[in-house]
């Protein structure tokens, strides 16, 4: 079976702006997979290509080995989406809206409403079918947006921050929901800000930024590229910074002083610490507390996003930095392709809806 | 062509304004009446003579009806097109896996749909003031689905190059009204001065309110205005350009859902 998603240089250029720079991603079927990247990073961008409503400038991009473009009738059909935005149809009830959206891809009339009715009391809000968008909850909002997504029964459903703003339950519940999916078959891809929520959910994650990709793992694998930090308390403190920082060994990365405690940046804090606290004793400072604390897949994830320091990776692991080199770093423009995605996105449609606006039948 | 992803969008595109008459067919109604018992009765009554032989009310009638059809067309479109793209669902069509065809097909039918019944209220309403009888019925009805669907397709460009509401008002109410008004709506092009004529048949208004004239009451002005090489077959000859100029506009509709303009980044 083709995979779900492949893509080969995907580019995409508002202007001068790259929002897409070289991206090469393929999502096998039947994965659960992350995007993470931050604001601007491409993730929407990326997923409107696939769905038709971003234009790609260059590159390739399939969807179960059809193209996004010249097969956008296959591609568009195997896709069940679920955007940030509160894109749905405001003049019918929520039911009919998601027989709509069913037609559409061939469903005829009838199974179009018994699926309707079924997706509904998947995602809770049943008793709101005949309800108006409007009239919903941000939270059930959101559920309409994964039963419209789900109503198609498609192979691949893509969740565009799902839990965005969300409570804890709902956000719990649709961890439920998408994993029981994902068991059933179903790809999903999922962009997150949420760091949990990709550990949790996802069989490997790709980092994006700047409209490139960084790096795929597992979130295992990420954590491993991550440092420990040793926290040793001393008797009493160092005369000086750098002599400590100076005398320590190769494996330590950075070494910082705060009063009477001694923060040490190293690969691996488990097998590290013992010739740590050796060193220390050697230049005769006595050891009252030492602590080892694991780098969070947060952390890493900040550490590869950042523009001017990606430093703090493994380094005998295969680095973000190897990887970001991927992409011709020269199209960068500072973020300013952030902007881009969000002033394409980020459009509030809720306050401008007005019935009243419709100047209909005069004549 | 008539999928059920198609007739899927084409339901919802009726539906849409079949379920809010308040905003789609009253208005027209209310308007055409007052259109009649002003222009009609009021005022057509002073007349003494009839225009090109034909009572005031009754030579009303067309114009009117084309007036009704073209501009619901057009705003039905425009606005399904534009509402859409304002909040965005038109994401849930263009995110299906319909066809660029079926899609543009879709929204112009159920906005032709939309004009038609609006005409045939105008027509219904002024055949309560004056009895109408229908000279040419196939000529009549091929021309007004074409206009209708030729209106549609000009709303879909409207509807995918406005910016704003505004520019929706603007495309009506200063493009389309004017246009229909000098096309001899309300008068007859025999009562201008040639040079007058001359320039109203520059005006594409006046050929579909003619065809429609034709169609309803037998009569054109074309018949006198027009070379007379040409005057015999000035109905013929004005539909056949209608249904090239709509071929040529849904193709350019079509295009423009391919490459996205207004829909896609």
């Amino acid at each position: 079976m083709p995979p779900a998603i492949d893509t080969v240089d995907l580019v995409k250029d508002y202007g001068d702006l790259r929002a897409l720079n070289e991206l090469s991603l393929t999502v096998e079927s039947g994965e659960f997979f992350g995007l993470l990247g931050p604001n601007g990073a491409g993730k929407t961008t990326f997923i409107n290509t696939l769905v038709g409503l971003v234009r790609k400038s260059g590159g390739e991009a399939r969807v179960f080995g059809h193209d996004v473009e010249d097969d956008y009738r296959q591609a568009r059909d195997a896709i069940g989406l679920a955007p940030q935005e509160f894109n749905v149809d405001r003049f019918f009830p929520i039911k009919e809206v998601l027989m709509h959206k069913a037609g559409y891809h061939g469903i005829s009339e009838d199974e179009a409403a018994e699926r309707a009715d079924e997706v509904l009391k998947r995602v809770g809000i049943y008793d709101k079918r005949n309800e108006r968008f409007d009239w919903l909850s941000g939270g059930m909002k959101r559920r309409l947006l994964l039963a419209r997504a789900l109503v198609t029964e498609p192979d691949l459903l893509i969740l565009d921050e799902p839990t965005a703003g969300v409570d804890v339950q709902l956000r719990h519940d649709l961890w439920d929901l998408v994993t029981e999916l994902n068991d059933e078959g179903t790809t999903i891809l999922l962009t997150t800000h949420y760091i949990e929520e990709a550990e949790r959910l996802c069989d490997r994650v790709a980092i994006m930024n700047e409209g490139h990709k960084v790096t795929v793992a597992t979130p295992d694998e990420l954590k491993q590229r991550g440092t420990d930090t040793v926290d040793v308390r001393l008797e009493s403190p160092p005369d000086t910074e750098a002599t400590v920082a100076d005398d320590l060994g190769a494996y330590a990365h950075d070494a910082t002083v705060t009063g009477d405690r001694l923060e040490v940046r190293v690969d691996d804090g488990g097998s590290t610490a013992p010739q740590l606290l050796s060193e220390l004793e050697t230049m005769g400072y006595e050891i009252a507390d030492l602590e080892i604390s694991r780098t969070s897949l947060e952390e890493i994830f900040v550490d590869m996003t950042r523009q001017d320091d990606r430093s703090v990776t493994r380094s005998d692991a295969p680095s973000a930095a190897t990887d970001t080199a991927d992409g011709p770093k020269s199209e960068r423009n500072d973020g300013r392709t952030g902007g881009t995605q969000e002033a394409v996105t980020d459009r509030e449609p809720d306050g401008e809806y007005d019935s009243e606006r419709e100047q209909e039948g005069v004549a | 062509m008539f999928s059920i992803g198609f007739r899927a969008l084409f339901k919802r595109e009726v539906l849409r304004f079949v379920r809010r008459p308040k905003n789609t067919f009253m208005p027209p109604a209310i308007t055409n009446v007052l259109y009649f018992a002003v222009f009609g009765v009021i005022l057509g009554g002073r007349i003494d003579e009839p225009v090109d032989g034909i009572g005031y009310i009754l030579f009303l009638i067309p114009g009117l009806v084309v007036l009704g059809v073209i501009s619901n067309a057009f705003e039905n479109a425009s606005f399904s097109i534009f509402h859409g793209r304002w909040n965005e669902y038109i994401h849930e069509t263009l995110t299906s896996p319909l066809s660029y065809v079926e899609m543009v097909v879709a929204y112009v039918a159920a906005s032709a749909v939309r004009g038609l019944i609006v005409g045939v209220i105008v027509a219904v309403i002024g055949a309560l003031f004056v009895p109408v009888t229908v000279e040419h019925a196939v000529f009549l009805v091929v021309t007004m689905v074409v206009i209708a669907a030729l209106f549609a397709g000009f709303g879909i460009i409207g509807g995918l190059i406005a910016r704003d509401f505004d520019d929706l008002t603007v495309m009506n109410q200063f493009i389309l009204r004017p246009l229909v008004f000098f096309g001899a709506v309300f008068y007859s092009l025999t009562m201008l001065e040639p040079i007058w004529q001359a320039v109203s048949l520059l005006n594409p208004m006046v050929y579909m309110v003619d065809s429609v004239r034709y169609g309803l009451l037998g009569h054109s002005d074309m018949f006198e205005v027009m070379p007379a090489a040409a005057s015999e077959f000035a109905p013929l000859l004005s539909l056949g350009v209608l249904v090239v100029l709509t071929a040529g506009v849904l193709a350019l509709d079509v295009y423009l859902f391919k490459i996205g303009y207004g829909l896609t980044d």
